[in-house]
């Protein structure tokens, strides 16, 4: 544990008022820093500047472009860049930590402009495409300047090896565990129930995989019953829904996260059936965390965050006719949900923040080994020697 | 007229670039060398825990000596024969640690909690400085680079060939 009070800069890419994973982690890791004593600015682009958080400043208002298939709210430009190096210049941090650097955001720009102890964590899980081999070399110089790579998992660290041709180490993203871990079990939810929590419109969060599963499942389960929660036009989508199920379906709209604990109690089973874009799967190591006994498509994440099937059941990712079969398995075998549900808890203590932060801070200590705290860097210091420059000072 | 601008504009340009790449390089070697003090630092401590061990009641006197002669060694080597003498240590801790967390004390227990942390720390602190070493290669291999002798004196990196049997 570091010992020593760091001023530590933290830069995220996404608009700071749009939920998102990324923001999320971000504003978890800065509350934990914080209260662990450090003091903490994190630069983000908003669109309500009024409404942040006093830790938090806005680099401007975000631009939504499309990227990697989805739309990306993030912000850069010659006004964002010079904002960039204003934060950095009056900020006098020990340490920067970058997110998602590789993509054209502010973490990239604040990447290019800032010398020194820098700490960058890729997010993201792709699929190799042909446009990194013109983008790669654009990025290889200002991506080689961070001190330590991290990756939120194994399918984002082999991302970042076949994309950028770098290591990483792997510091899984972190949940505070015990939040979820006292919910109470709620009659309403309790029984033959499966409940589903997340943006259930967008099509790789894979609700539709579901919906078809749900025949076969009603079949053999005939009072089952599906909660969905998060938010969402949940009347667009209940007209997708054949209409002899849809009195199965209760949306809930998003919770708070107490009723999230109470939730994952409640309900016999947990779907994640993800069709991919995942690269860790926080509401996964939530749902473990909340005693739900959890079933996953089997995508890369969710395969190594469910240990190969050892702390949750896995269907194959888009089969519901697999999906329907792993379902109704649990739902007879109450034994063996039980047992996966315990594991499961276990499992989720390692994604606590309190572990997850330990290996955060010692990375922070390694990557400012032989630094002097953060400064504007110049991409021509050579000339220095030239131009009589005092070198001590940078 | 127009084609002394172009080619000043360009010659411009190369320089630009030069100098650019000059301060990259600069940038890599110095990555180098950092995360190899962080390395070489926790290298150290790991060889003083190993020699604590060593004359605990851990270990029995071969041990005792196998482990002390690992430990002197990975102190002393030099640079190129480093990871050979460490991966030498790692071998001679696993054997003790293997059979002898059974029969252990308190102070012994601590001793070894000590080290199995400093494993993990040596683990992340190996792929940091074999990663730097390795974009560093990657850069100085460049034509460019080469041609116009742009990491000017600085020795090549050594590639620090840590078995990955690091316990």
């Amino acid at each position: 544990m570091l010992t020593s009070k760091l001023r530590i800069g933290i830069v995220c890419p996404y608009g700071w008022d749009t939920p998102g994973g990324v923001q999320n982690h971000v504003r978890d890791l800065a509350e934990f820093l914080i209260a662990s004593g450090h003091s903490v600015s994190v630069l983000a682009p908003a669109i309500d500047e009024e409404k942040l958080p006093d830790y938090v400043v806005s680099a401007g208002k975000p631009i939504s472009i499309p990227y990697n298939g989805a739309v990306a709210r993030v912000l850069f430009g010659p006004i964002a860049y010079a904002r960039v190096r204003q934060w950095i210049g009056a900020g006098n941090f020990d340490l920067l930590h970058l997110h998602e650097p590789a993509i054209p955001s502010i973490s990239l720009l604040a990447c290019w402009a800032a010398e020194g102890p820098m700490v960058g964590t890729f997010h993201a899980a792709a699929k190799r495409q042909k446009v990194i081999f013109a983008i790669g070399p654009i990025l290889e110089p200002a991506i080689e300047k961070l001190s330590v790579r991290i990756a939120v998992s194994e399918a984002a660290r082999l991302t970042l090896t076949d994309h950028l041709e770098t290591d990483a180490v792997v510091v899984p993203n972190g949940i505070y565990a015990k939040r979820y871990s006292d919910g109470s079990a709620q009659e309403k939810w309790s029984g033959n129930t499966i409940g589903f929590i997340g943006r259930f419109e967008e099509p790789r969060k894979g609700l539709q995989v579901l919906v078809d599963a749900l025949p076969i499942i009603a079949r053999f389960a005939p009072d089952v019953k599906v909660f969905v929660a998060g938010p969402g036009d949940s009347k667009d989508f209940e007209k997708e829904i054949d209409p002899q199920l849809r009195d199965r379906f209760e949306f809930l709209g998003k919770i708070s996260e107490q009723e999230k604990a109470d939730f994952m109690s409640s309900v016999s089973l947990y779907v994640a059936p993800n069709t991919g874009g995942e690269s860790f799967g926080i509401i996964l190591a939530e749902a473990l965390a909340g005693g739900a006994c959890v079933v996953a498509s089997d995508i890369p994440a969710f395969d190594s965050l469910l240990g190969s099937g050892k702390y949750g059941a896995l269907f194959e990712s888009e089969n519901s006719t697999d999906l329907a079969k792993v379902v109704i398995d649990l739902l007879r075998d109450e034994e063996k949900r039980k047992k996966l549900a315990i594991e499961g808890k276990k499992r989720a203590q390692l994604f606590d923040w309190e572990v997850v932060a330990q290996q955060i801070f010692s990375i922070y200590e390694m990557a400012m080994v032989g630094g002097k705290g953060v400064t504007l860097g110049s991409d021509h210091r050579s000339w220095n020697r030239f131009l009589s420059r005092d070198e001590e000072k940078r | 007229m127009k084609a002394l601008l172009f080619f000043g504009f360009l010659l411009l340009l190369g320089l630009w670039y030069l100098s650019f790449l000059a301060t990259r390089l600069d940038r890599l070697h110095h990555r180098v060398e950092t995360s190899w003090a962080n390395l070489d630092v926790l290298l150290q401590k790991r060889a003083a825990i190993a020699l604590e061990i060593a004359h605990s009641d851990l270990a029995d006197p071969a041990s005792s000596l196998l482990l002390t002669g690992a430990a002197y060694q990975a102190r002393d080597a030099d640079i190129k024969n480093r990871s050979m003498a460490e991966s030498g240590l790692s071998g001679a801790l696993g054997l003790l640690i293997s059979d002898g967390l059974a029969h252990a004390t308190q102070l012994e227990q601590s001793l070894l909690q000590e080290l199995s942390a400093l494993t993990a720390k040596i683990r992340v602190a190996i792929s940091i400085h074999t990663d730097a070493v390795s974009s560093t290669v990657m850069v100085r291999r460049k034509f460019v680079v080469r041609t116009f002798r742009l990491a000017g004196t600085a020795p090549l990196p050594v590639t620090y060939e840590f078995e990955s049997d690091v316990l």
